[in-house]
Formats: structure tokens, sequence, C-alpha cells
């Protein structure tokens, strides 16, 4: 029997379950008292570390991890124990998850933390997990993540940048252009897919280097997106020298390393908890918008938009948490693990629209210093940034194909 | 049944595409939309020379006695190009009042100058609080002295910036929302105490708050009769909403094609894209909802041109399904480009965006779904 208890709280949805016995008769969902001091402590952890009137954000950002550091590798909640992460339960994750949404916590960026240190914790030989990892952790090098190229977006394997071993053995010389790459233009180091041998199928002969960014032979140059701003960028690489010490695990594997990764990346961007938050702040941006004697969350249609959408999101959330009690049981993530990405990422770009619709006339105002209520004001912009929630990490075709793939056993799908 | 245009219109569909073809390629437009004023002097010299902007005024104001068909035909034409021209604002908006309510002596005032393109003129309407209804009108007008006093904040203005006048929809009686007591007036920009607050637009374009503050007009700038403007004003969004669903279909048109077009030469997988099934089916939905619009763009168009009080309800469905498809036409055209859908660089983006603006102007999906099905 499912029940709920004290899930409630003023504004969000919060509950958690047991994981254990969740297949059994017994599958139920509430906080043990152990969590529920948990959640405190979490808690009154933000509220004390909280950013001060005055202070500089960036040195309060520092601060701010090494204290997480302090509570016990809570600046890597996702590393496990062996690596200095906290060793929580699924349960502790969630919570976690639900409260970072909620309070205003230091900016963190995905590339080194959460995407290059779990394959260095993989494939890295024990020297480079203790040259790199250190300062991933102390948020001191920034990464970026060089994957895609013009010609290998969804089919990755058809990735074509050179590495070529030179003739002392030394080093490798890298020739070719890397297209998307977040932030590359701020980033320190790189993570990178590179061709060592292209003589057998696509996904084989693939390696994966590292190396700095601010070092002749490389070049950056920004791609403009359509909300305006400039995060992603392409970059050309013309003999640059990278040590091989610098290789993880064995040269032509790089494919391997890469793929585990990216299911990686693909559960993190559904983005639930965030989505339960910014649902919140949706409602309460249409309740602003004044209707006769009204407002627009009266309006029948607009309404029941707002009640789909959260209607798909409470099923989506027990997706997530279906999938990570199976893995929390020992077991690979279930089937249903391989609709969270579509789901979430889908659940995003429905709030972002509905955003633009509570703008109403403002919607098409651009700009700080345009017209209309503070929430149109980014709301255009976040809407059309969001339309690439569905490209990127897996464009949603592509993912669509691997469920009916590798979940329903339709083998006639088109990527690999 | 006739779809045929006319021999003329032919003529002018074809002028007007060659001119888009000619002048407005992504590069130009950007940078164009980037410096004062916003649209090219030259262009708007040449849309006047070549008799556009005359085509929908009578033949005794001095115009080429054309009518909304007309302005479907060249608007079509200016969505393949984001035309950034104030075609809209000055002969569709500010002309349409014009012509449909001023007395003799401001027609002739203003007409031949609009069509010359040497005045340019705008209809200030919306509100804060109105969102997308029209009669919703706070901003007031007073009797005083013979003239009027008025005083209220417009929102969204369109070509403000570029405007000389400003036609100003206020409140002369009745409560906030009442279709009665709302009164037209033509207002010179440079009046004292109209403030403008001008701004880009997500699409390229520009817009301006305007604060009315203790702004004296004389009786003569009252268009149309006291009390009655609202009439006035809803044929002439109603024109306005046939004139952006007709831009709306030719981006669409772009976008469909251009998609088409792309996934036919990016390959991946050692396929062109345009080999996967789930990517050719989408764009044949692309297809059909062009179709359709540009279908429901007709029906709307001729029956408003035989009788407009009759095509109400059309022109409803028609803003519904323009706002509802325009920007399903420009997501997909996004998402089958992938990552090149979302970069400045691709016209579809700017096309997808012009499509999102012209959903929210004029009411929205929602809005006209909600009008239609109560009406
Ligand atoms: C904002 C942003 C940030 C990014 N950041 C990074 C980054 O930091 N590092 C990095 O390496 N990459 C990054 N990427 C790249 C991203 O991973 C790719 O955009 C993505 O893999 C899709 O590739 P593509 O853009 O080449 O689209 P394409 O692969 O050309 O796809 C175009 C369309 O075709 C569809 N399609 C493709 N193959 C099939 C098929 N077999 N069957 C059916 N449909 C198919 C796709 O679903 C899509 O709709 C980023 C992209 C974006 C937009």
């Amino acid at each position: 029997m499912l029940y709920f208890a004290g899930l409630r709280s003023k504004k969000i949805l919060i509950f958690t379950f047991i994981f254990t016995n969740f297949n059994t008769k017994n599958m139920h969902i509430n906080l043990s008292s152990d969590d529920l001091a948990f959640r405190d402590d979490v808690r009154s952890f933000f509220e004390e570390n909280k950013i001060k009137a005055g202070e500089d954000y960036f040195s309060w950002r520092l601060g701010w991890f090494e204290k997480a550091r302090e509570k016990g590798g809570w600046d890597v909640p996702k590393w496990p124990e062996k690596f200095g992460g906290p060793g929580w339960t699924p349960t502790q994750h969630y919570i976690w998850e639900q409260e970072t949404a909620k309070a205003n916590i230091p900016f963190d960026l995905p590339f080194g933390l959460g995407m290059l240190a779990p394959i260095l914790m993989n494939y890295g030989n024990e020297e480079q997990q203790k040259r790199f990892m250190p300062d991933i952790r102390d948020r001191k090098v920034n990464w970026c993540q060089g994957y895609s190229e013009p010609g290998a977006g969804s089919d990755l394997a058809n990735l074509k940048t050179k590495a070529v071993l030179s003739e002392d053995g030394k080093h490798y010389i890298v020739n070719g252009s890397k297209i998307w790459t977040t932030l590359a233009h701020v980033a320190d180091w790189i993570f990178c897919l590179t061709r060592t041998d292209d003589s057998g199928i696509k996904q084989q002969g693939i390696t994966f280097l590292l190396f700095p960014m601010k070092q002749e032979g490389i070049e950056v140059k920004p791609i403009i997106t359509l909300g305006g701003s400039h995060t992603v960028n392409t970059v050309h690489f013309t003999d640059v020298k990278v040590p091989v010490e610098n290789m993880i695990g064995e040269e032509g594997k790089g494919w391997t390393y890469a793929k585990g990764l990216l299911e990686h990346e693909r559960t993190g961007l559904a983005g639930l908890s965030k989505s339960l938050v910014e649902l919140e702040q949706l409602k309460d941006n249409a309740r602003s918008v004044q209707r006769g004697n009204g407002n627009l969350m009266d309006d029948s249609s607009y309404k029941s938009k707002v009640g789909e959408l959260e209607i798909d999101l409470l099923a989506t959330e027990f997706t997530e948490l279906r999938s990570l009690a199976s893995a929390a049981a020992g077991g690979e993530p279930g089937p249903e693990s391989s609709i969270l990405k579509l789901k979430g990422t889908e659940i995003k770009q429905r709030i972002a629209k509905l955003t633009v619709e509570a703008s109403g006339i403002y919607s098409s105002a651009w700009g700080d210093k345009s017209a209309g209520p503070a929430f149109a004001k980014g709301g255009t912009a976040g809407y059309l940034n969001s339309r690439y929630f569905t490209i990127y990490g897996g464009a949603s075709e592509v993912q669509k194909d691997i469920v009916a793939k590798k979940v329903l056993g339709l083998t006639k799908g088109s990527s690999k | 049944m006739n779809f045929e245009l006319s021999e003329e219109q032919k003529m002018i569909q074809q002028s007007v595409e060659r001119f888009v073809q000619e002048n407005y390629d992504l590069t130009n437009r950007v940078k164009i939309s980037s410096e004062d004023p916003g649209y090219s002097k030259e262009y708007w010299g040449s849309m006047a020379d070549l008799g556009w902007l005359g085509l929908a005024f009578d033949e005794e104001d001095g115009g080429f006695g054309g009518n909304q068909i007309d302005t479907l035909v060249l608007m079509e034409q200016f969505g393949k190009g984001l035309v950034l021209e104030p075609f809209l604002a000055n002969i569709v908006l500010g002309g349409g009042i014009i012509k449909r309510a001023a007395s003799p002596a401001i027609k002739e005032s203003i007409i031949p100058s609009l069509m010359e393109g040497k005045l340019q003129i705008t209809l200030a309407y919306a509100e804060e609080q109105s969102r997308f209804d029209i009669e919703d009108v706070a901003t007031a007008a007073r009797e005083e002295d013979g003239g009027f006093i008025i005083n209220g904040k417009k929102s969204m203005v369109l070509n403000a910036e570029s405007a000389d006048k400003i036609i100003v929809v206020t409140r002369t009686s009745g409560s906030q929302v009442d279709e009665n007591g709302i009164s037209l007036f033509i207002v010179d920009a440079s009046s004292e105490g109209v403030e403008k607050q001008n701004f880009p637009t997500v699409d390229g374009l520009r817009a301006s708050e305007i604060t009315f503050e203790d702004v004296k007009v004389s009786s003569e700038a009252l268009v149309g009769e006291k009390d009655k403007g609202f009439k006035i004003l809803q044929a002439v969004v109603n024109d306005a909403i046939l004139a952006l669903s007709a831009e709306a279909v030719g981006a669409m048109e772009v976008l469909y094609k251009d998609t088409v077009e792309y996934t036919q030469q990016r390959e991946q997988f050692d396929h062109a894209l345009s080999d996967f099934q789930v990517l050719q089916h989408r764009m044949v939905d692309m297809f059909m909802e062009y179709e359709q619009c540009k279908s429901l763009l007709f029906r709307a168009t001729l029956e408003t041109v035989e009788d407009p009080d009759l095509a109400q309800r059309t022109v409803h469905a028609l803003k519904h399904l323009i706002g509802k498809s325009g920007i399903f036409v420009g997501e997909s055209a996004v998402q089958l480009h992938g990552g090149m859908g979302v970069t400045e660089e691709l016209r579809i983006g700017h096309f997808f965006k012009r499509l999102l603006v012209i959903d929210s102007q004029f009411g929205n999906a929602d809005f006209h779904l909600d009008k239609f099905t109560n009406l």
C-alpha cells in the first residue's frame, strides 16, 4: 500500500521512500526519523551559510564548498565514499536534490565534478586521480567537454579529430575541430575524444585525452544562441601536443569510457526537483497576472495546461524514484530510467512555454530595460534556451531510438 | 469560387518576392535591425515608390483602392524575409484607423504623406492590465475647455520610436472594460506630456511604453465619434490579425522548406537525416500545419472582405491556429536542425522568434480559442 506522511511542505511536495522492499506489498513512502533529521541538518546548513549582504560572491562560493566538505563530503555528494563522498542512501540523495532546488546555493558546473570525475574514478590510473581530482573538488579548475564535432553530433562515434603519437612516443599531436563546446572560452582544461585509429568500426580507435585549453594551437570561437547568450563555442586544434600520461585508460577504448558517462549525463539532465520548484514559481507568476476579478490561474485553458504539466511531473518524479530504488537495490537502473531524460526535458520546456504565455503581451519585450513584470523579462530567453534541452545530451529522437531498441527490443532502430 | 490572385496582384507578389530575395538575407536583416531606427529608411522609401504603401487606401483618398487581399499578398512575402519596415504599424494599424474613421481634413493631412513614407504613425491600444482584451482601457481622456486631456500609460506600442503621430485608445466614459465609452485621438508624438521608453523586441523589431501625462488635444484630434471607438478598433485589430497571419504563413513556409533541405544535406549514422522516418513524419506535420494555416488565412480574409461582422469567428479561429501552428513549426524546425537550430547563425531561429512574437500580439492561441468557442 502506498501512503503519504507529512508530505506537503508549504509549497513543495516533499517525500521520499524507504527503499527496502520496494517490490513487495510493503511498498510505502515516508521519511524515517533519521531522514527527517538529515533533512533538518541540510536545511540548517543552507540557512547558516547563506550569502550575506555585501559579501563577495566568489569567495563565498569557495568558502561554502569548504564548509560543505567539513560536513563530510557534502561538497561532492555524488562521489563514492572511497573518493571522499558522503556515502548517502538514495533517500538522502533525494532529500539533497529537493533541498538544493529550493535553496540559494552557489552555482556549480557539471563538467569536472559530474562528468570527468566518474571516468577518472573508473578508468583513470592512481596518478591521474591524484593529479586531477583534488582541483576538481576544490572548484579550482574549470573543465569543458570536447566530444561533439561538426560531423559527429547524434552520431558521436563518427568523430574525426585526429591524435597521432609522436615518434618518440611521448606525445599525441591533436588536429581537428570540436563544436558546441560549452564554456570552452572560460575552461582551463578539456576532456576530449580523439581518433587514434580509423581502421576498424567507428566505435573503435577513439582515445580519451585531457589537456589544458590555454596553449598554442587551440582557437576558441563563440557561437551565439537564440537567447542571445554566449555559452557554446567551436574549438579548433592545430598540432596540439598532449603528453601520453594524459590519456585515460587504454588507447582506442575511449568510446567505452565516454558511453558510460553519457548515461550518467542523461539521467542528470532530468532536473525534476528544480522543475517542481519552477512549477510553483510558475503558478505564483500566473496568479500575479490579474484577469477580471481573478487571475490567470482561473483561466480554464491555462489552468488545464498547468494541471497536465503537474500530473506529468508527479508521475515522472516517481519514475525517477523507482529508478533510484532499483539502483539502490544493487541492480542496473531499470527500463524506467530510459524515459527520464525524455520526460524531464519536455517538462522543463513546457514550464518555460507557460511562462511565456503568462507574460502575455510582454513576452515579446527583450532585455532588462524593456517592459512588463519581472518574471517576463527572462522568460522568453528561458523558453528559447529550453529548446536545446531536447537536443543536447542525446536528442529526443535518438533517445527514443535507444529505448525502442534496448528496452522494447525493436532491433531495426537507426542509431547506435 | 476563385482562389486565384488577379494579374495585378500576381505582379505585386512577384515584385515583393524579388525585393525580399535581393535585400533580406540574414546578415543584412541583423545589421538593419541592430542599427537605428531599426529598419531601412531606403527600403521604406522604395516601398512607397513601388506603391505598396498605398495599396490598401481608398481611391478617393489617393490610394489604389485595394483590400485585405492585397495586404495578404504583401505580408506573406514580407514574412519570407522577416521584413523590418513598419508596414503593420503605419499602414494596417495607424492608417487603418485613419482611413476608416478620420475626418476628411485629417485624412488629407495624413494619408498622402503616409503613402509617400514621409509621415509615420502608430496605434497605442494595449495597457499593463489589459493583456489581450482590447476593450480594457484605463487611459482616460477628459473633456476640458472644448478639448481633451489625456492621462494614462500604453504598452508594447509598435514603431513608436519612429512615429510622428500616435493614435491613442482612451476611455471617455463607462467602466474600464466597457466596449462603449472608448474614444480614439490622434496625438503628436512630440506633444508635451508624452514620454516614450523604447526597447527592442524578441524578433529584432522595436516597441515602446508610452506615458501620457496631462496631454492636451483639441476636439479635432478625436477620430470617429466620441465613445464609439471600439468598433473601429476592432475592425483594425482584425485587419492586423489577417496581416500578421499572412506574414506567419510566409515564415512557416520558409521554416518547413529550410528544414526539408537541411535534413537532406546533413548526414548522421551514414544516412541523410531525411532518411529517418520519424523526421520525415515530423516534416509532414510541419507542412500540414502550414497548408492548414494558409487555408484558414484565405478563408478568414475572403470572409472579411465580404462581410467583416460575419467573419469575426473565423478571424478568431485563424489567430488561434496561427499561434499554435506557428510555434509548432518553429519548435520543430529548431529540433530537426539539432544544435544548429539554436544558433543565431541560421535564419530558422529568427523565423521561430518572429512566430513566437506573432502569437503574443493581438491575442494568443488560448485567447482566440476562448473567443471562438464563446461566439
Ligand atoms: C546548448 C548546447 C550545449 C552543448 N554542449 C556540448 C558540450 O559541452 N560538449 C559537447 O561535446 N557537445 C555539446 N553539445 C552538442 C550536443 O551533444 C549535440 O548537439 C547533440 O548530440 C545533437 O547533435 P547535432 O547538434 O549534431 O544534431 P544532429 O545529430 O544533426 O541531429 C539533428 C536532428 O536529427 C535527429 N536525428 C539524428 N539522428 C537520428 C536518427 N538516427 N533517427 C532519428 N532522428 C535522428 C536528431 O534527433 C535531431 O532532431 C551541446 C549542444 C547544445 C545545443
